[in-house]
């Protein structure tokens, strides 16, 4: 890869934070070993170490967008403030092509005594803008902030909301070749956020996105790559949802295991890069092909003639559950979902469906112990991993639990109209939990236990389309 | 944003960072100058009156209580707290900026921990806004002299060069004091007593002729003396300052600032983990 092209290139990184009991240790840490090795002396640590960063090695390219997710503490920051030069690594290097903006944390480098104004310049000039070039601009930063008079009062006196959009709105007016975005638009409101996303998405086209959230859903939205840290290590760097599906696992994972419950997590087709990286293997969805191989025969399709001839064709093709062994799945393991299906109201499985019908999605499962209140449930989400729609059978259920023992098989269905949907892959995740809908344990969570593509869709804008039942013009007045 | 090391190596590498930077450096030092009187009334004004008030004080408790005379040919209670004013201007700067740079780095927490900011411009900006003070104190000076005594000397014009050779050695101590603050709390107690000692061992409150023959020599390790010297005569006294003494300062106030402006850049690196 050539050096034009990497916005970002990390190699060994390591970051020590040394922590000590007083601040004068600290400077005693740094004149003291050398004298005492100078003069022969044995020499000494003043402090306890701490690796918040460990040997983190990735390049990012020039108009990549890439997500980095982790629990609290595992490192994300201090790695992203080490990209932008605040910290300085102890092991390892960075190199950086192009000018940065960065919103770390709450806020940029504001003076709190300074006002929003003079805020303005500050920052800019720290971004190398000139300051005829920031008189130019102002109007139009003031103007995407957009908040109001308070641009003249100090910073310090400003809401952590208004903050966040003045500082966004410094960020996406400087030319920024890489923007670098942590946490930073969870503070915002709805209306900013969006804002946001929308200059976001237009930036990804000509500059170098890295972005921190603990949204998973921001961040398979956005990202087309994640890399996920965990304790100042890179435990996976690859396709944004297999990444994120596998940390989330996780997550859960670790959850229960505080609780006494183990929750096993099969390893991930992964494979090692030269680097020693864990990468994801590419999204299976991707390889899904048309083949006739994957569509079993009890699978009739009686009605594509039908379907072809109307005007609200939305065709949705399903392909068929993966065997269990072949799913992506994590769970306890004391239950096992055996078959997801998706029929027509009447029972029939088809190949084709249409968006906008009456569709009954069934989840056969099999409980391999006693479980006592279980919950099957289903997410539909689209090709970034999106969450579209999900539902479960608690609260249904919830004053009468159900149980279920070793041997017993549970049928499951939901009848659901399914909403239009844009063209595209949609997959459909099946769970089988136990406990509540605030507590409980996966026993087994299959993803992409269905998929189905949706095509000739007329839907451009938004993420589900809802079926009209009629639409109207009215016209009234006489003409004149 | 990328900032190149300096080279620490080369003796200018201090004024490199000025014109580095000097729109920033201009900007911080205004804003911190409207600052200081943002809200109040009167505004930029309480900079002029506040000299003037604190003249009318000297001349009251120095000419009229004490009696105080600077020379035999010093007479009248004004040329005692003109000539007085002359060398605690000099002294007011070095100590404005002196506590300033205490908590300098603290005080900028954001600048270290959230953007690549250069913080070594933070001590000419300091310097920048305690210059503005001094230029309008001297003002201030000049008017009252102009009105008491009825002219100003001409030797006022080598006020600046007087300054000019100042400057590094008040730069040097900021980014010293400022490293140093970041690790050691304790700097600022330790300086509110410096500056202190600084102002009572160096000839501002008397002229140099009372300190005893054998002492007097020690007096110019003070790094105030030689400057505040000059200041007075120049502003005042209507002489030139002693040149040598000027030149050799300037000497010592650029290595000084060379070292410690190497020794800020080379600290600079843990302040992040520090704050």
């Amino acid at each position: 890869m050539s050096c034009e092209d990497t916005s970002i290139r990390v190699r060994g990184l390591g970051k020590r934070f040394e922590m000590y009991a007083q601040p004068a240790d600290r400077l005693k840490q740094m004149i003291l070993p050398k004298v005492q090795r100078l003069t022969g002396l044995h020499s000494h640590d003043y402090f306890k170490e701490f690796w918040a960063v460990h040997d983190v090695s990735f390049s990012v390219q020039r108009g990549e967008t890439v997500g980095i997710i982790g629990r609290n503490g595992s490192g994300k920051s201090t790695l992203l403030q080490i990209i932008c030069g605040t910290l300085h690594p102890t092991l390892g290097h960075v190199e950086t092509n192009g000018r940065i903006a960065a919103l770390l944390e709450l806020g940029a480098g504001f003076n709190p005594e300074f006002t929003g104004r003079e805020n303005v310049f500050l920052s800019g000039l720290l971004y190398g803008i000139s300051e005829s070039e920031l008189r130019d601009r102002f109007q139009s930063i003031v103007e995407f902030a957009d908040i109001g008079d308070f641009i003249d009062q100090p910073v310090k006196t400003y809401s952590s909301g208004m903050y966040v959009r003045l500082a966004f709105s410094i960020a996406a007016h400087v030319d920024a070749d890489i923007l670098i975005i942590d946490e930073a638009l969870s503070v915002g409101d709805v209306i900013f956020t969006q804002k946001c996303m929308r200059y976001l998405r237009a930036f990804q086209s000509r500059g170098t996105l890295v972005f921190v959230s603990h949204d998973t859903a921001a961040v398979t939205n956005l990202c087309s790559r994640t890399i996920w840290l965990d304790g100042g290590r890179m435990m996976m760097d690859g396709p944004a949802k297999g990444v994120v599906e596998h940390y989330l696992a996780t997550q859960h994972a670790a959850d229960r295991a505080k609780m006494g419950e183990s929750v096993a997590i099969p390893a991930i087709a992964t494979r090692r890069d030269d680097s020693g990286t864990i990468t994801a293997e590419p999204e299976r969805s991707e390889a899904v092909d048309d083949g006739e191989s994957s569509i079993p025969c009890d699978v009739i399709d009686p009605r594509l003639h039908a379907l072809n001839g109307t005007a609200q064709r939305n065709l949705l093709q399903v392909f068929t559950f993966s065997p269990p062994g072949h799913a992506r799945q994590f769970g306890a393991g004391a239950a096992r979902i055996t078959n997801v299906r998706l029929l027509d109201a009447h029972g029939t499985a088809h190949k084709v469906f249409a968006g906008g019908e009456v569709v009954d999605l069934v989840i056969e499962t099999e409980a391999l112990q006693r479980i006592e209140a279980p919950i099957v449930g289903f997410h539909v989400k689209d090709r970034l991993g999106q969450l579209l729609f999900g539902d479960n059978t608690y609260l249904t259920y919830h004053e009468h639990p159900l149980h279920v023992l070793p041997g017993q098989h549970l049928r499951v269905h939901f009848r659901f109209r399914m909403p239009i949907l844009p063209n595209g892959d949609y997959s459909v995740d099946a769970a089988f939990a136990a406990g509540t809908q605030e507590d409980h344990t996966q026993q087994d969570w299959v993803y992409d236990a269905l998929i189905f593509r949706a095509t000739e869709s007329t839907m451009r804008h938004g993420l589900v389309g809802i079926p009209m039942h009629s639409i109207e013009i009215e016209r009234e007045g006489a003409a004149t | 944003m990328t900032i190149s090391a300096y080279r620490l190596i080369d003796p200018l590498s201090p004024y490199i960072a000025l014109k580095r930077h000097f729109a920033l450096i201009v900007q911080m030092a205004r804003r911190d100058v409207a600052g200081r009187y943002r809200g109040s009334f009167m505004g930029l004004f309480w900079s002029f009156v506040n000299p003037l008030l604190m003249l009318v004080i000297y001349t009251f408790v120095f000419g009229v209580v004490f009696k105080a005379r600077w020379n035999r040919q010093e007479t009248g209670h004004l040329a005692f707290a003109l000539i007085l004013f002359a060398g605690l201007n000099i002294n007011t700067l070095f100590t404005e900026c002196a506590n300033r740079a205490s908590t300098l780095i603290i005080d900028n927490t954001n600048f270290v921990k959230k953007v690549v900011f250069p913080l070594e411009t933070l001590s000419w900006s300091v310097l920048g806004a305690a210059l503005f003070h001094l230029l309008i104190s001297t003002i201030a000076l000049l008017v009252i002299e102009l009105i008491a005594i009825g002219h100003i000397p001409w030797t006022i014009v080598i006020f600046p060069i007087v300054v000019v050779v100042f400057l590094p050695f008040v730069a040097g101590a900021i980014w010293l004091l400022a490293s140093l603050g970041v690790f050691l709390r304790d700097i600022k107690q330790f300086i509110a007593i410096g500056t202190m000692a600084l102002m009572f061992l160096a000839p501002i409150m008397y002229p140099m002729s009372m300190i005893p023959a054998q002492f007097r020599i020690w007096m110019y390790l003070n790094p105030l003396t030689v400057i505040a010297l000059a200041s007075q005569n120049v502003l005042v006294f209507g002489k030139l300052p002693v040149w040598w003494h000027l030149g050799l300062y300037a000497l010592v106030s650029c290595l000084f600032a060379w070292a410690a402006f190497a020794w800020f850049e080379r600290t600079k690196k843990g302040f992040a983990d520090v704050l």
